[in-house]
């Protein structure tokens, strides 16, 4: 069953009059594929509970829809939706015993002693309880308790199985073990299941989506690897990962990322070219240790964990009391105060200081040269430049181009939308180094119709240059 | 089968028979309350054993293999461990006067035939006490043992399973809704402080069939009423209350239904007190599960909020007839001291009072201890049908 969640919003009136009302969910936006296994992910309070009891209709939400493949279920009762729920403590009858809990929906739906029995003994064969239909649940160890929930929501044949921290009340060794066990348990039944955690570990072994959230707001949606790849925050970035994220102070200074007076790497083409205060992410597995590193650490001490090692350290810039960074224990480092290490780029995040967004822009790249003071793309000159003559990447912002008839370059267009008052379009160049290229145009642009091509006037400020070879920047004389 | 037919009856031993559940339940219970009189009888032997002249030889000859201690030490070491009865002695000793005494001395009178309280006179032992109160030889024209019998055994067996039945629907009912639920609780709580025989006289007033008010005759509220439909004003509470006769045995129904109300109202205030706050603790997340698993408000009722709450309801159920089983007051309230006509509404406790003032004391004692056999029989069964429904936790 696919499950569409569409602007779906959750208040809580506030219990003191006067007081302030809660948002436990704002407009979350979610499509969830039949026989899907999403995580809602977040932090106590993130309203991840609120939207997993929403979708089973204990709780109805303040506005918003929830649809079950084409049907609204918005305000269907709970027992009309078909769900399964696995409640965080189980939930499970104290006086019934294991075989009653879990015929316990079949009662309610009238179905036959001697079918019913037969489908609670499925049931509990597929969670691998059939030898304890007779105890009562206080009889049970806490991971018996959960397969005998599971069991309880699975009998009656869901639609969408829904579950509720299902792991947070077993012990380590047992909540290793459980994961597998409702991987395999979904995989076998092709439910569609939705569970809620506020372990990263565990949301990012089990599941297929991950929808991390925050104060009733969906931050990221994607595969697992996905968002811990490429985190759109800083709050993703620090909810993903263990050890967490280091995070330095540091700053966009000539094309060049700072922490304190280092300069640790190049900016990413990705980043705009103004120069700003920023949040720097490292993630510990991007240290590499070397003599002449850009970034200096004070260590405080190395734990050593087999197969790699961990270097605590502290940095005065860092926003955490220590940084972390993993090292291969193959290589040997030095017993000194200081180490030095050049940071991966892949592991390198940098969010905006003000914003605590991602610093990233979709900047458009393109395969170019300077010749003659003039900067080419293809055969046009696109711009004037102090440089000397070498071949050179062009990056261009996107809101970088500005439409004219007579304009000094021209794409190919395949499509024009319109969105947020913005014109966006998208184009494609034989010079362009990402598959297609894309730009923002002011919303009141007028566009011919019908048209392959279309010029562009550019910013001078939204156009930067790298060299062909080094990919390093190239200042232009903007400055 | 000729096999068997020759020679199983004579070398096999017969099958233990099989008797149906209920049967064989009895039968356990036979052998179990054997054992522990057998118990009960090795523990009082052991205790007088060290009394008679082997014991005491046998003792001695403990004390001499022990290591040989000095006066002082003896003493020492006494105190030591006596110590504790110090400390119990103050309530050892009220106890002692006001609990143990009264037991023993009624036991004991009951067994003196026409024993005076007055004088301590008594004619010679026996069980004549007995045979008479249990006949209804007592000559006094007092109450009638079997009538309060089953006066009481009617009265609590229909008032409390009622009363704890619209207790449990009352709760569920308060527990539902969300607004002043307070102020019902409230209402719902004060006919608690209100004195059982005032209660039992506002009653007596209710169902009155005649009554005078400024020298007029009046009609009782439950008969106006009634009226209304058309009802002909019944004598609830008075001399001409219509009853059934079953032999000497006399079945007032009118009053029962006066005393059943009365019960079910006065006790109602407690229970709902009880159930109700044990309501408010079962965790909400099983009625959320209820609700996922398709359960109706009456499923949920009767398969998750009864049996979550069985500890509470098996103790309400246990007290409440228990004191059913000494209810006298409510009767005085509504009947008045000669308990009805004749002692018709005559309960247990009534039945003691009753001889009590009459100075026929041989009987009362008597019945005491019938009444402690009955109590005592009916706590036993209370006990087992009620815990084998609240071992879950």
């Amino acid at each position: 069953m696919r499950i569409s969640i569409q602007h779906l919003t959750k208040i809580f009136p506030s219990r003191t009059r006067g007081g302030k009302a809660v948002h436990a969910v704002e407009d979350m936006n979610i499509e969830i594929p039949s026989g899907g296994l999403v995580g809602l992910l977040g932090p106590s309070g993130c309203g991840k509970s609120t939207t997993l009891f929403m979708l089973s209709g204990l709780e109805s939400p303040s506005s918003g829809r929830i649809l079950f493949d084409d049907q609204d279920v918005t305000t269907l009762a709970a027992e009309k939706r078909g769900v399964g729920l696995v409640f965080q403590n189980y939930a499970l009858y104290p006086h019934m015993t294991v075989q009653q809990n879990i015929r316990f929906p079949l009662d309610n739906m009238r179905i036959k002693k001697e079918e019913g029995n037969a489908r609670a003994l499925d049931a509990a064969r597929l969670v691998q309880i059939e030898d304890l239909m007779a105890r009562k649940p206080n009889e049970l160890s806490g991971g018996q308790q959960q397969r005998v929930a599971i069991a309880r929501a699975l009998v009656k044949m869901p639609n969408v199985l829904l579950l509720d921290e299902p792991l947070s009340n077993l012990d380590a060794r047992l909540r290793l073990q459980t994961r597998e066990e409702i991987k395999r348990i979904q995989r076998t039944t092709g439910i569609t299941t939705v569970f809620v955690t506020h372990d990263q570990e565990e949301a990012m072994s089990i599941c297929d989506t991950m929808v991390v959230m925050k104060l009733g707001v969906v931050q990221q949606v994607g595969a697992p690897q996905d968002i811990y790849d490429d985190p759109n925050n800083l709050f993703v970035a620090n909810f993903l990962g263990t050890p967490p994220i280091n995070i330095f102070k540091g700053k966009i200074a000539g094309g060049k990322v700072y922490i304190g007076e280092e300069a640790i790497a190049d900016a990413p083409w990705e980043t705009p070219f103004d120069d700003q205060e920023v949040f720097v992410g490292i993630r510990p597995e991007g240290f590499i240790y070397s003599e002449n590193g850009a970034l200096t650490l004070n260590v405080d001490h190395i734990e050593v964990m087999g197969r790699d090692k961990s270097v605590v350290s502290t940095h005065e810039s860092s926003t955490k009391p220590i940084v972390r960074s993993i090292i291969d224990s193959d290589i040997l480092l030095p017993a000194m105060s200081q180490l030095k290490f050049n940071i991966k780029p892949n592991k390198l995040f940098l969010f905006s200081a003000a914003t605590e967004e991602r610093v990233q822009y979709p900047v458009n790249v393109f395969k170019g040269r300077i010749e003659g003071g003039k900067v080419y793309i293809g055969e046009e000159a696109v711009a004037e430049t102090a440089l000397e003559d070498r071949e050179v990447y062009v990056g261009i912002g996107p809101d970088g181009l500005m439409y004219n008839e007579n304009g000094a370059f021209t794409l190919q267009v395949s499509g024009v939308a319109e969105e947020e008052g913005k014109k966006v379009v998208a184009a494609a160049h034989e010079n362009s180094e990402k598959p297609g290229v894309q730009c923002f145009l002011d919303g009141s642009a007028e566009l011919p119709a019908e048209t392959e091509t279309l010029k562009f006037n550019i910013k001078s400020n939204k156009l930067s240059l790298y060299d062909a070879e080094t990919k390093e920047r190239l200042s232009n004389g903007r400055e | 089968m000729e096999e068997n037919n020759g020679n199983a009856g004579a070398i096999a031993k017969a099958p233990p028979k099989k008797h149906n559940r209920f049967a064989q339940y009895f039968i356990n219970l036979g052998a179990r309350i054997k054992g522990w009189f057998v118990d009960m009888y090795g523990a009082i032997k052991d205790f007088f054993y060290g009394f008679t002249k082997a014991g005491r030889a046998e003792k001695k000859a403990r004390k001499a293999e022990g290591p040989q201690l000095s006066r002082r030490e003896r003493l020492r070491r006494g105190l030591k461990t006596q110590s504790g009865w110090l400390f119990v002695l103050p309530a050892l000793a009220l106890m002692a006067v006001f609990t143990f005494y009264p037991i023993i001395a009624s036991f004991v009178n009951s067994f003196k035939q026409g024993y005076s309280g007055m004088t301590g006179k008594f004619n010679g032992w026996g069980a004549d006490n007995f045979v008479r109160v249990l006949k209804g030889d007592t000559g006094t024209g007092g109450a009638s043992f079997t009538q309060c019998l089953v006066n009481t055994m009617l009265l609590t067996f229909i008032s409390v399973p009622l009363s704890t039945l619209l207790a449990l629907l009352i709760s569920v009912a308060l527990n539902s809704i969300k607004r002043i639920q307070k102020a019902y609780q409230t209402i719902l709580f004060l006919p608690y402080l209100t004195n059982a025989l005032a209660m039992g006289a506002v009653f007596a007033t209710f169902f009155k069939i005649i009554g005078t008010s400024n020298n007029t005759e009046t009609v009782g509220l439950v008969n106006i009423v009634l009226g209304w439909f058309g009802i002909k004003p019944i004598d609830w509470v008075g001399l001409t209350s219509p009853h059934w006769q079953l032999g000497s045995l006399s079945i007032p129904w009118a009053k029962y239904i006066v005393t059943i109300i009365y019960e079910v109202w006065s006790g109602l205030p407690f229970k709902i007190l009880i159930l109700f706050s044990a309501m408010q603790s079962i965790n909400k997340q099983y009625y959320d599960a209820a609700k996922v698993d398709g359960a109706s408000r009456w499923t949920t009722l009767w398969k998750i909020t009864a049996p979550m709450i069985m500890p509470q309801i098996s103790y309400l159920l246990v007290t409440g007839i228990m004191g059913g089983m000494k209810q006298y007051s409510a009767i005085i309230g509504l009947f008045g001291t000669t308990m009805g006509q004749d002692y018709d509404m005559g309960t247990m406790v009534g039945y003691l009072y009753n001889y009590i003032e009459l100075g026929q004391t041989g009987y009362a004692y008597a019945g005491s201890l019938l009444l402690f056999i009955i109590i005592m029989i009916i706590t036993f069964f209370n006990n087992k049908i009620t815990k084998k429904r609240t071992t879950y936790r």
